[in-house]
């Protein structure tokens, strides 16, 4: 049985107290000894940013790279080992700013990987600019008069790309959390997780209070939407109210299922053969 | 009298060219004459000028030569563009109004002859018929050929360009051509194969199991040869978002445990420059294929060109340990990819390899076989070959500077990955100490790297006189020595494959045993010379620098170095 301190990385942690992404952490490790996925059996893949030192501070196979380019790099991983459980830290501004088309593409592609975004609404790593989720009139050191675009909205991104699991989920909710991950986790195919955090440094209006007085269980009942138009519906629902929970689930073949070569087994287990190569150029 | 004959095809993209060009191509090739074959096009699929240019040989040739025997004309702009190029005793056949006191012009209703087929589309087969009808070649060869090429299309096409064919052939029996030669049934001498081609077969030989890319002229080819391979072998190709997706994509499944590879041109390579250090920093071995064009930006982008030799041994911020190579020909592309794969494996660096437009899209008859590797060799770490798998660091401090690579999820080591700069165990650290010893570690495998460089090839390298390149100008430059020496120059020439780490070793006695060297490169500023000088403290006494998009003529290399020693 995986035990919580399998996970528990001796490695110092670097982020500010009261972090959501403390919550986060605590959430992921709770999913991953619940599902008993033990550290080796464990990809994380992460950008750059607060979020993308997560693996760090959990004791795991990890690969840290650049800054946006976290997807791409867990779907050549795919690729290469379509069996790996991997899991994506990122960001609202790794994610959705410098990373924005391979969001797109991944979705597209239906990887099966869990996609974490922590989003806090604001650069926290480069000191609090604005990022691509702030809300209009957000003022910062770089937007003095308040920020003049609209706030890009993730969950209505990925559900109109045909995103098969879609859900919100809030840093400070950890239970919840910790359940959506496992959801996500256990999903065939790709599942985005967007995660309402406070970034205590940098964002004054979302804090870990305003979030609280809003967020409520939309799975309550004990239903979760395969219906796009409902979907849309919590997806584009913020302010007063703010649903957090499984926003859309529907199952489809996944990038690697579609891949016949694949069906032979992973690729990095497969023989080199020197006959087939002879074979192709005693041919030309 | 030995045989060297160039026909040029000619006509706006759409005309069938490629069509016309191919059918004499593959009859030369089967009838045991070399063939070399380049075309050159506008970047759009119709109208403007393209031309297909082949050459057929009783001796091995490597570039295209500029003299034209027999010219295609499918319109007149061909004509008017081309006709200077004719040597003596050349004739142009069109169907065209073309009046010309000095040409020797043939006239063929190519289209009217096909519709005697039915078929309007088999006027390329009526050309190549006439072609090889003034060339000489029996008609029962060609007829062969068109068997092969049609067969598959059903009888009624195949009847229809068999009669095209022969429509074409009789059109010119009785015209008398002073170029036509005598085709024996010999067997093909090689392979014919472009270069691109033979980089796709040399990474299956390097096993290369995963390859992302983003389409861009003139490195599509490659991915488009390595995907028609991808179903008999254990090989994913997927076309990525962008280029910056496609080099994260293979540092991701090399991460995992695959060789990987990705192909573009020099605004690809460009976007690519972030994940090219990422792989630097993170000891991931992918190799990159670089299929120069002109720029920057857009520039050319269906032409020639070698000026990313520099860009490609120092880009993205920093310094870190790369292979950059840049082979000849396929055969040698074939084995420099192959051994690319090797090399970023063995060394866990990045490997890069530099092509051109012109390579990686003409023809060439092989001279020696291309060989299969019997074994791979495996260069990861498993368990099993680590002391204390628990313990595993990825980036253990090791004399050679390379470290143990254990796999993710495939044993009890845990593997620890960060593209910040990091400690032994892969962490991210800020510490002095770390940095240091990282970056020496990195750079140490310099040293064993550069033993594994090839030396220069050269060709008459005792001579007075060497001519230095670089990669896919070496065809041209070897026969401009050839042209030469037999008017007396003492003259040979260096061919550099392995640049970076540049083999100084054997660079340096080589280029210093001649009185002095000249560079010819397809760049304006020769930047193989700054790198030799950069290198060796050596300096070219002077260059033969073309930069116009279009291919060396080995004429012109002649005409540019008899110039410069005129002026001495």
């Amino acid at each position: 049985m995986v035990d919580l301190k399998d996970y528990k990385s001796l490695y110092e942690n670097k982020w500010c107290p009261g972090c959501g992404n403390f919550g986060i952490l605590a959430a992921l490790k709770d999913a991953l000894v619940k599902m008993d996925i033990p550290p080796q059996n464990l990809l994380v893949i992460s950008g750059i940013g607060q979020a993308g030192k997560t693996p760090h501070f959990l004791n795991c196979n990890m690969f840290h790279g650049l800054h946006g380019r976290a997807l791409p790099v867990a779907t050549g991983a795919k690729i290469a080992n379509h069996g790996l459980t991997v899991v994506v830290n990122s960001g609202d501004g790794d994610c959705y700013g410098e990373g924005g088309n391979h969001f797109l593409h991944a979705i597209r592609r239906n990887v099966d990987i869990t996609l974490l975004v922590h989003d806090n609404r604001i650069y926290g790593l480069t000191k609090g600019q604005a990022s691509p989720t702030s809300d209009l009139g957000t003022v910062t050191k770089i937007q003095p008069h308040g920020v003049i675009s609209q706030p890009f909205n993730p969950l209505a991104v990925a559900l109109s790309l045909g995103a098969g699991f879609v859900a919100r989920a809030f840093s400070g909710k950890i239970d919840h959390l910790s359940q959506l991950i496992q959801e996500g986790i256990k999903f065939k195919g790709f599942s985005l997780i967007d995660i309402l955090q406070p970034c205590v440094s940098f964002n004054f209006v979302n804090t870990h209070d305003w979030y609280n007085q809003r967020v409520y269980d939309l799975n309550q009942a004990g239903s979760v939407p395969d219906n796009i138009d409902e979907a849309m519906k919590y997806a584009t629902q913020w302010g007063e109210k703010i649903p957090i929970g499984i926003i859309y689930k529907k199952e489809k073949p996944t990038f690697t299922d579609r891949i016949d070569v694949l069906r032979q087994g992973p690729l990095n287990s497969r023989v080199y053969d020197s006959k087939r190569l002879k074979t192709l150029l005693s041919k030309l | 009298m030995a045989i060297d004959i160039t026909i040029v095809i000619g006509g706006q993209a759409g005309q069938g060219i490629l069509t016309v060009g191919e059918l004499i191509t593959l009859a030369g090739q089967k009838s045991g004459f070399y063939i070399f074959a380049n075309n050159e096009f506008e970047s759009r699929i119709r109208g403007g000028h393209s031309f297909y240019q082949i050459r057929i040989s009783d001796h091995p040739v490597e570039a295209p030569d500029s003299n034209v025997h027999l010219l295609v004309a499918l319109n007149p702009e061909t004509f008017h563009i081309h006709k200077t190029k004719l040597t003596s005793g050349g004739i142009v056949l069109t169907e065209d109004a073309v009046n010309s006191a000095t040409e020797q012009i043939l006239k063929v209703p190519f289209n009217d002859l096909a519709e005697k087929t039915g078929s309007k589309i088999t006027a390329n087969a009526v050309a190549a018929g006439a072609c090889l009808s003034l060339l000489g070649a029996p008609l029962e060869r060609f007829k062969e050929i068109i068997t092969e090429q049609f067969h598959e299309k059903g009888t009624e096409i195949l009847n229809k360009n068999l009669m095209a064919a022969e429509l074409g052939y009789q059109a010119v029996k009785t015209e008398s051509f002073k170029w036509s030669f005598k085709w024996n049934p010999d067997p093909p001498k090689g392979v014919l194969i472009d270069g691109a081609k033979a980089i796709a077969l040399g990474a299956i030989a390097g096993d290369c199991r995963m390859a992302a890319f983003y389409p861009m002229s003139p490195a599509t080819g490659i991915l488009v040869h390595l995907t028609s391979f991808s179903d008999d072998f254990p090989l994913v190709v997927e076309q990525a978002e962008d280029e910056i997706a496609a080099i994260n994509m293979a540092i991701g499944a090399s991460f995992a445990g695959v060789r990987s590879f990705t192909a573009t041109s020099g605004g690809g390579f460009c976007l690519m420059t972030e994940g090219l250090g990422l792989a630097g920093i993170t000891e991931t071995p992918i190799v990159i294929v670089d299929a120069q064009r002109p720029g920057p930006a857009t520039g050319l982008p269906t032409r020639t060109a070698q000026g990313d030799l520099l860009f490609s041994i120092h880009a993205a911020q920093d310094e870190f340990p790369r292979f950059v190579f840049a082979p000849s020909t396929p055969v040698e592309a074939y084995e420099t990819t192959a051994r690319a794969f090797n090399l970023a494996d063995k060394y866990q660096v990045p490997a890069i390899i530099l092509v051109d437009k012109y390579f990686t899209d003409s023809l060439f008859t092989t001279t020696r076989p291309f060989q299969a590797p019997d074994v791979i060799q495996n260069f990861t770490a498993t368990d099993e070959d680590i002391a204390d798998p628990k313990a595993y660091q990825r980036y253990l401090l090791t004399d050679s500077g390379v470290s143990p690579r254990a796999l993710p999820c495939v044993g009890q080591s845990l593997v620890v990955v960060s593209g910040n700069e990091h400690r032994e165990d892969g962490h991210i650290s800020e510490a002095v100490t770390d940095r240091i010893s990282m970056v020496d570690k990195r750079n140490a495998k310099t040293h064993s790297m550069i033993k594994e460089m090839n030396p220069p090839k050269a060709y008459n390298g005792e001579s007075e006189l060497l001519l230095v390149g670089w990669g896919s100008t070496q065809g041209a430059i070897k026969e401009s020595i050839d042209l030469l020496r037999s008017q007396g120059v003492d003259i040979g020439c260096l061919i550099f494959t392995d640049l970076w780490p540049f083999p100084y070793d054997t660079s340096y006695p080589a280029l210093s045993k001649a009185k002095r060297f000249f560079m010819v490169e397809q760049n304006r500023s020769s930047q193989l010379g700054s790198l030799i000088r950069e290198q060796t403290g050596l300096t070219a006494s002077g260059s033969v620098l073309k930069y116009d998009g279009r291919p060396f003529y080995p004429s012109e290399i002649v005409e540019a170095i008899t110039r410069i020693n005129r002026k001495r």
